[in-house]
C-alpha cells in the first residue's frame, strides 16, 4: 500500500479549511489522505492539540506530538488569529477559494465573530461547512461542553462497556471522537455530491451524541421492543481463552463439532461431546459457559495465542488473538498486505511506520504524501504566493501576532 | 430550495448482510439512493432471526428489531444466487446500478462470477466495494470473525478497560460493525462517486475491516513504532485530564429490567445503575469543579491543587468525588457541572436515550414508524442535519417485499416471466 502506482486522488480538486479540534481531526484527515488540499488554521504559537502526548522520545515539544502527527498527515498549516479584524479578512479571502470548512467551535461562536455560515456563504455560495459539536447546534444542551468521555456517556455507549462490578469503562482510542469524525466525513461527502450536481453548498450540523447513539447494536431495540435496558456484561459474551502468552477471543458456539474434534486431538474434550452443548440456549447459561471455558482453557493455556488462532481458524473456528500495538505491527496479515505506511520526518532525520489505509481505492488510492505540518509551515506559500501579501505585510502581521 | 434526497438517482445493488454492510447502505438509502437488498430464502440474513423481537408478534423473518433498524429505506428482493439464472439476473441488476456492495468472505462473489473484473465488463463505470474481515489477500484472508473479533485483532481491546483483569474490551459492544467499518466504507464510496462525477470512472474498493479498525487506535501504533512503547488500558483515566472518570450517582426507586445479553433472563430491580462522567481538562475547569462540589477542605489539599499532584493521587480523588456524586442524581450532577462550565454527562442507558434525554428529544433523534407486522417501532435517526438535503428514515423492507417492483419495473420482466422465475425457484 505504501507505493500506489497512480497519483490519482479522489478529492484532489478540493480545498478544505480545517478549524477542527480533537472532535473533527479524523474527519479532515480522511479528506486530506484522499487527496484534498487541507489547510489547518492554527492560532499563532500553534494549535492546542500539539500539547497532547505521547511525544517523540517523550520530549514535550509542540513539533513532536505523536497525536498531532497521527491526525494531521497531508495537511498544510498556516497560523492565524481569526478573532482579529485582519485575521478575519484573511480567512474570508481563503474562504473564496475553499470548497469545505470543517469546524468544532461551540455553536454560535463563529457567527458571533462574523464568520458564521451565512457570512461565509455570501462570499462563496458553493461553500460546504461542516460543524461538529458535542450535542449539535440546537437544543437545550447545545452550549454544554463535551469531550470523548462525555460523548461516550451521553450517547449511551459507556453504559454497556465494562465489568458488572465496576463503573462503566470507556473504550480506548477516543472512539466518540472517531465516531463523530467519520460520520462528519460522510456528511461532508454527501453534501459534496449534491454540490457536484447542483452547484450549491450547505451547512452540516453533526452531533457527537447522536453519532454515538447510532453505534449501539441492539440497545435501541431491546428497550423499544422489550423495555429491557442493556447493561455492561463483563466477561459474559466475551469468550476469552487464556493462552501461554496472552489471550484469544474464541467464538466456537456455532461450530461445536469442530471444537470438540480439536479438543480431542489435543488432550481431551471432557464431557463437551454431549449433544446438549449444541443447544444455544443451554450453552449460554453462565454456569455452562464457565464449565466450557474451564475445559477449553486447559487446552489453550499451554499454547501461544498465535498458534491457537491460526490452528483454530484452519479448523473453521473463529479464533482471534488479543493483540497489542506490537502484535498489530508484526501481524502476518497486515505485514503481508503492506498495511503500514512509511512517513518521512526530515526534521527528525527519521522515517516512521504509521497506520495505513483504512480503505483501498484501486483508482484513487489513499496515500500519505507528507508528514503533519510544522507550526505555520505554509504561511509563506499561502499568504505570499497565493494571497499576494508582501514580505513587509507578512512581517507586520507576525509582529502583531495575527499570524 | 431543499432537495430531501441528494443521492436520488444512485442505485445500489446490495449483496451485504448482518451488520457492517447494511449499515453502509442504510446511510446511502437515508439520503435517497435506491438501495436494493438482495436476499434469499435459501440463506436468510442472520439479522432477520436475531433477538430482540417484539413479544406477542407472530415470528416471521420480518420482525427482527435489529434488521428493521439496520435496513430502513431499502428495497428488498429475494434472489437465489445458487441458481444460474439467479446469477444472470444479478448481473442484469448490476448493469443498471452505480454501486455494488458485499461483506462476504473473500471468494464468495467470485464463486458467482460477480467480481469487479467481471462486473466492469457489463457496467464500465461501476463502483464495487467489498468489506472482508481480514482483506481479500494475505495469509489470514479466510479467517472468519465478528465485529467484536475485529476490535480484538486491531488492538482496541488492549487499550480498553481494567488492565488488572481479563481483557474484555468493550464487551459485547461490537461497535466496529456499527460505525468504524461501515462509515469508512461509505466515506470511500462517496469519495469514489465524486471522482466519477469528475472523470466518469468507477473503481474497486476494498475495506479490510481489521485495517480500518486498526486506524482507530489513536496513537497506539505510532507510540510503538516511534518510542517502542506498548500502550495499555487506563480504565477511564486520560494522561492530559484529571479528574476524568465515571462516578456512581444516586439510584432511583423505579424498577426496571436490566439485561446483559439479548437472550439472557432480565434482572428485575431498582434503577440503581446511575452514573455520571466528568472530564476536567483545564485549571479553570478544576476551579469551577471545586466550586460545584462546595469547596470542601480536600480540594485545597496539596494532593489535588496542581494537575501533577491530582494525577499522582487520582484514585483517591476519584473516591472523594464519588462520595459527593453518590448522594445526587446523575442528571443533577451533570446540570450543576455544565452550568459551571465543567464537561459532564449522564451515562445514559437505553431507556434514558429514548425516553428522558432532553437533547435527543428536542432534536427528534429517534424515529418511530409503523411496520406492517410489528406496529410502531423505534429506529435510530439521522446523526447529522444537512441544511439543504436533510434525508429521511423510512421503514425497512419485508423479505422480498419489492420483488414485483424491481423485477418488473427496473429489470423489465413481464408478469409471465416473473411467474416462471418463481416457479423455477430462481426468486427463492
Amino acid at each position: 500500500m505504501s507505493n500506489p502506482k497512480t497519483n490519482n486522488t479522489a478529492l484532489g480538486d478540493l480545498r478544505v479549511l480545517d478549524l477542527a479540534g480533537p472532535m473533527g481531526l479524523y474527519c479532515t484527515k480522511q479528506l486530506a489522505d484522499l487527496g484534498a488540499d487541507v489547510i489547518k488554521i492554527e492560532p499563532p504559537g500553534g494549535d492546542p492539540t500539539r500539547k497532547i502526548g505521547p511525544f517523540y522520545h517523550n520530549e514535550i515539544d509542540p513539533e513532536k506530538s505523536l497525536y498531532w502527527f497521527h491526525f494531521n498527515t497531508n495537511k498544510k498549516s498556516v497560523t492565524l488569529d481569526i478573532e482579529t479584524d485582519e485575521g478575519k479578512e484573511i480567512l474570508k479571502k481563503l474562504v473564496k477559494t475553499a470548497d469545505i470548512v470543517v469546524e468544532t467551535f461551540p455553536p454560535g461562536y463563529l457567527k458571533k465573530i462574523g464568520l458564521g455560515y451565512a457570512a461565509l456563504k455570501s462570499i462563496n455560495p458553493k461553500l460546504i461547512m461542516t460543524s461538529i459539536t458535542p450535542f449539535g447546534q440546537t437544543g437545550p444542551y447545545k452550549d454544554f461542553k463535551g469531550s470523548d468521555l462525555i460523548g461516550l456517556a451521553t450517547g449511551g455507549f459507556l453504559f454497556i462497556c465494562g465489568w458488572e462490578d465496576e463503573s462503566p469503562s470507556r473504550a480506548g482510542g477516543s472512539q466518540a471522537y472517531n465516531i463523530a469524525s467519520i460520520h462528519a466525513s460522510t456528511a461532508t461527502l454527501i453534501a459534496l455530491y449534491h454540490r457536484d450536481i447542483t452547484g450549491k453548498g450547505q451547512h452540516i450540523d453533526v452531533s457527537m451524541q447522536q453519532c454515538v447513539a447510532h453505534s449501539l447494536q441492539w440497545v435501541t431495540q431491546m428497550y423499544d421492543l422489550q423495555k429491557r435496558i442493556m447493561v455492561r456484561s463483563g466477561r459474559l459474551g466475551v469468550p476469552l481463552q487464556e493462552c501461554k502468552d496472552g489471550w484469544a477471543n474464541f467464538i466456537a458456539l456455532f461450530d461445536w463439532d469442530l471444537l470438540v474434534d480439536w479438543l480431542k486431538s489435543g488432550g481431551g474434550a471432557a464431557d463437551l461431546d454431549d449433544d446438549k452443548f449444541k443447544d444455544m440456549d443451554y450453552q449460554i447459561r453462565p454456569e455452562v459457559r464457565q464449565h466450557i471455558t474451564e475445559v477449553t482453557d486447559a487446552f489453550t493455556k499451554s499454547q501461544s495465542k498465535q498458534w491457537v488462532c491460526e490452528e483454530g481458524q484452519n479448523r473453521g473456528i473463529i479464533a482471534i488473538p488479543f493483540n497489542n500495538a506490537k502484535d498489530v505491527v508484526e501481524n502476518p496479515q497486515l505485514v503481508s498486505r503492506n498495511f503500514f505506511a512509511e512517513v518521512k520526518h526530515p526534521e527528525l532525520g527519521k522515517t516512521f511506520k504509521y497506520p495505513g489505509a483504512p480503505y483501498r481505492l484501486a483508482e484513487t488510492p489513499w496515500k500519505i504524501r507528507r508528514r503533519a505540518p510544522l507550526i505555520g509551515e505554509h504561511n509563506n506559500e499561502i499568504y505570499k504566493k497565493e494571497l499576494g501579501l508582501t514580505a513587509g505585510q507578512v512581517a507586520s502581521l507576525k509582529k502583531r501576532k495575527v499570524i | 430550495m431543499k432537495n430531501q434526497f441528494p443521492l436520488e438517482g444512485i442505485r445500489v445493488a446490495d449483496f451485504s448482510w448482518f451488520g457492517a454492510g447494511p449499515y453502509v447502505t442504510r446511510l446511502l438509502a437515508a439520503y435517497g439512493a435506491e438501495v436494493i437488498r438482495i436476499e434469499s430464502n435459501t440463506k436468510i440474513d442472520g439479522m432477520r432471526w436475531q433477538a430482540p423481537r417484539k413479544p406477542g408478534v407472530p415470528e416471521t423473518y420480518n420482525i427482527s428489531g435489529m434488521y428493521n433498524n439496520f435496513n430502513p429505506g431499502k428495497l428488498g428482493i429475494t434472489l437465489n444466487l445458487n441458481n444460474p439464472r439467479g446469477i444472470e439476473i444479478a448481473r442484469k441488476l448490476v448493469s443498471v446500478s452505480d454501486i455494488v456492495l458485499d461483506n462476504f468472505i473473500p471468494g464468495a462473489m467470485a464463486k458467482w462470477g460477480l467480481t469487479y473484473e467481471e462486473l466492469v465488463k457489463i457496467n464500465p463505470d461501476i463502483i464495487v466495494a467489498t468489506m472482508p474481515i481480514m482483506g481479500v489477500t494475505g495469509p489470514y484472508k479466510l479467517w472468519r470473525g465478528f465485529g467484536t473479533s475485529v476490535r480484538t485483532a486491531a488492538g482496541i481491546d488492549y487499550i480498553t478497560g481494567n488492565p488488572d483483569r481479563p481483557p474484555i474490551g468493550t464487551g459485547m459492544a461490537a461497535f466496529p460493525d456499527f460505525t468504524c467499518n461501515p462509515y469508512h466504507t461509505a466515506t470511500a464510496i462517496l469519495s469514489a462517486l465524486h471522482y466519477r462525477n469528475k472523470t466518469g470512472k468507477g473503481q474497486f474498493i476494498e475495506v479490510a475491516q481489521v485495517e480500518s479498525t486498526a486506524c482507530w487506535t489513536e496513537t497506539s501504533i505510532l507510540d510503538y513504532t516511534v518510542n517502542g512503547n506498548i500502550q495499555g488500558a487506563m480504565r477511564n483515566h486520560l494522561p492530559h485530564a484529571c479528574p476524568h472518570g465515571v462516578y456512581r450517582c444516586l439510584g432511583e426507586d423505579t424498577e426496571v429490567d436490566y439485561c446483559a445479553m439479548p437472550e439472557s433472563e432480565p434482572d428485575h430491580r431498582k434503577k440503581d445503575e446511575r452514573w455520571v462522567a466528568i472530564a476536567v481538562f483545564t485549571d479553570d475547569e478544576w476551579q469551577a469543579f471545586c466550586r460545584v462540589v462546595g469547596n470542601p477542605a480536600w480540594t485545597k489539599s496539596k494532593k489535588f491543587t496542581t494537575f501533577k499532584s491530582r494525577k499522582k493521587n487520582e484514585d483517591e480523588l476519584d473516591r472523594l468525588i464519588e462520595e459527593w456524586t453518590v448522594k445526587r442524581s446523575a442528571e443533577k450532577v451533570m446540570m450543576l457541572m455544565q452550568k459551571a462550565g465543567v464537561p459532564a454527562g449522564v451515562v445514559n442507558d437505553g431507556e434514558d436515550l429514548q425516553t428522558r434525554d432532553p437533547q435527543l428529544k428536542e432534536r427528534g433523534f429517534y424515529v418511530y414508524l409503523d411496520h406492517p407486522e410489528t406496529g410502531r417501532i423505534a429506529h435510530d435517526g439521522l446523526t447529522f442535519a444537512l441544511s439543504a438535503t436533510p434525508g429521511e428514515i423510512r421503514r425497512a423492507p419485508l423479505l422480498g417485499e419489492h420483488n414485483e417492483y424491481v423485477y418488473r419495473e427496473i429489470l423489465g420482466f413481464s408478469e409471465d416471466e416473473v411467474n416462471q422465475l418463481i416457479t423455477d425457484g430462481v426468486l427463492e
